[in-house]
């Protein structure tokens, strides 16, 4: 899709660590004929139904990062894991965060043995349905004077309130890894569905009373 | 004498007259080809206008854009006017998506029967018809729902009704709403395509319900005064305009029953 040199890069500064079976894949073209199972008089090229990932995306895990200001010295009513600069451009997904699990993939039950936190969701935008440069991101270079709206895809931001699960873990432990396993809901031929969550940025944020 | 204020009803509460004109009024506009008409104005959301407000566009300032929720709202706005265009008692329903058996399980079964009195129930879906996107996208919508359990809860509702901060709150909640189009798939499931599935309506619905009950709580909390003059285009509205469902003429409910004068004791 064009577009593609202003997004984040996949997973940001910390290492990024790919399950076995799902290795990094280039956007697929749309199809040359029309999608199977369309309906006569569909034409060629024409754009299928969005569908459930069928392949595993790529999981994001950070380094360990200090969680000190989590432990039960602290008073905190509520802490947050702050996601910035996340790309939206292409499927839709669930983001299930796993916190000191680096192990975490697409199978692990969301329990808080597991290191389960809670999860976001980007409601993509389903690829570039439009001609080359639709969907350039190009805000930095804007002018003085352009009051037009920002482009739709400006990148995107989540938190995820993470209290109980983080309050644990700092209980034992001074550093935690955070572990991002993305879930494709919604994909099509225009989407890249492995190389899902690229973000920029992320940050625990905690409130006191 | 004003009219009385527009009530939006819950889906699960429906009878089968205002069924009946609901699955009406999108039948009408679907045989529409101008801009009164379905594809005209499911397609301002996505492909092919793409006005709509998501993930608070705003590369420059911490100070997001939060125009999710009034950029729908000022949208709902419009279509259930459309509606009433055709069919003029009709509302919009919302979709309560935190309903669980015996009330509802998963897709409300309105929105998937293949057919209503021997007709093509016209909320199944729609067959967009936009050849001259790249690539074209000429296709009847179709759904790919989760397991029903994996829809959003009333502790999560809660959760997001609790935050009494704006930004916080509309964050919460634009991440529910996100869930339900990746819950639902398909068409539903992408910004590009989603506005032309049926159900995305009344899902919206719920949201504007939801941000109702919110201002119920807080009024309008802390939103920024930046945000009240923002223009919520193609509409003519901006955001103050859309603060007030009573100044736009509508209110929710659970249900409604109205109550006819004639055969009334003397």
């Amino acid at each position: 899709m064009a577009g593609r040199k202003k997004q984040p890069k996949s997973g940001g500064a910390p290492k990024t660590t790919p399950t076995a079976s799902a290795q990094p894949a280039a956007p697929q073209p749309p199809s040359p004929t029309p999608p199977s199972g369309a309906e006569p008089g569909t034409p060629a090229g024409a754009l299928g139904v969005p569908k459930r990932g069928t392949r595993a995306a790529k999981i994001y895990t950070s380094k360990p990062v200090p969680i000190d200001f989590a432990g039960p010295d602290h008073r905190y009513v509520r802490s947050d894991l702050e996601i910035y600069g996340i790309y939206h451009g292409g499927p839709s997904y669930e983001g299930r965060i796993f916190l000191n699990n680096p192990k975490a993939d697409q199978t692990t039950a969301r329990t808080r043995e597991n290191g389960y936190a809670g999860s976001f969701y980007i409601f993509g935008h389903g690829g570039c349905l439009g001609d080359p440069g639709h969907c350039e991101v190009n805000e930095e270079n804007r002018e003085e004077y352009d009051f037009r709206p920002p482009h739709p895809l400006t990148p995107a931001k989540k938190k995820v309130t993470v209290t109980d699960t983080l309050r644990e873990i700092a209980r034992t432990n001074k550093t935690a890894t955070i572990t991002v396993v993305p879930i494709v809901t919604a994909t099509n031929e225009l989407c890249d569905d492995v190389d899902v969550f690229r973000f920029e940025k992320m940050r625990f944020v905690s409130y006191n009373p | 004498m004003a009219n009385p204020l527009r009530i939006r009803l819950g889906v699960h509460n429906l009878d089968d007259a205002q069924i009946a004109s609901f699955r009406n009024s999108y039948q009408q506009m679907m045989g529409i080809g101008d801009n009164r008409g379905y594809q005209y104005l499911a397609g301002l959301h996505g492909v092919p206008s793409w006005y709509c407000w998501h993930h608070q566009q705003n590369a420059h300032s911490a100070q997001q854009l939060q125009l999710f929720l009034p950029w729908h709202r000022a949208y709902l706005y419009n279509w259930e006017m459309a509606m009433r265009d055709r069919v003029p008692d009709v509302t919009l329903p919302w979709w309560d998506w935190t309903l669980r058996p015996p009330r509802q399980n998963g897709i409300p079964q309105i929105f998937g029967v293949a057919e209503f009195n021997g007709q093509p129930n016209p909320l199944t879906g729609f067959r967009i018809n936009l050849p001259n996107t790249r690539p074209p996208l000429v296709h009847r919508t179709a759904r790919e729902p989760g397991p029903p359990g994996e829809l959003p809860t009333q502790s999560d509702v809660d959760d997001a009704l609790a935050r009494t901060d704006w930004n916080d709150f509309t964050e919460a909640l634009e991440d529910i709403h996100d869930n339900v189009h990746g819950w639902v798939s398909g068409d539903m499931g992408v910004v590009g395509t989603a506005g032309f599935d049926p159900i995305f309506w009344s899902h919206h619905a719920m949201i504007d319900r939801l941000w109702w009950l919110w201002q119920a709580r807080n009024g309008n909390g802390n939103i920024s005064t930046d945000l009240l003059d923002e223009v919520l285009a193609p509409f003519n509205f901006r955001v103050r305009d859309v603060l007030s469902i009573n100044d736009l003429g509508y209110d929710y409910a659970a249900a409604q029953s109205v109550v006819p004068i004639a055969g009334g004791a003397s």
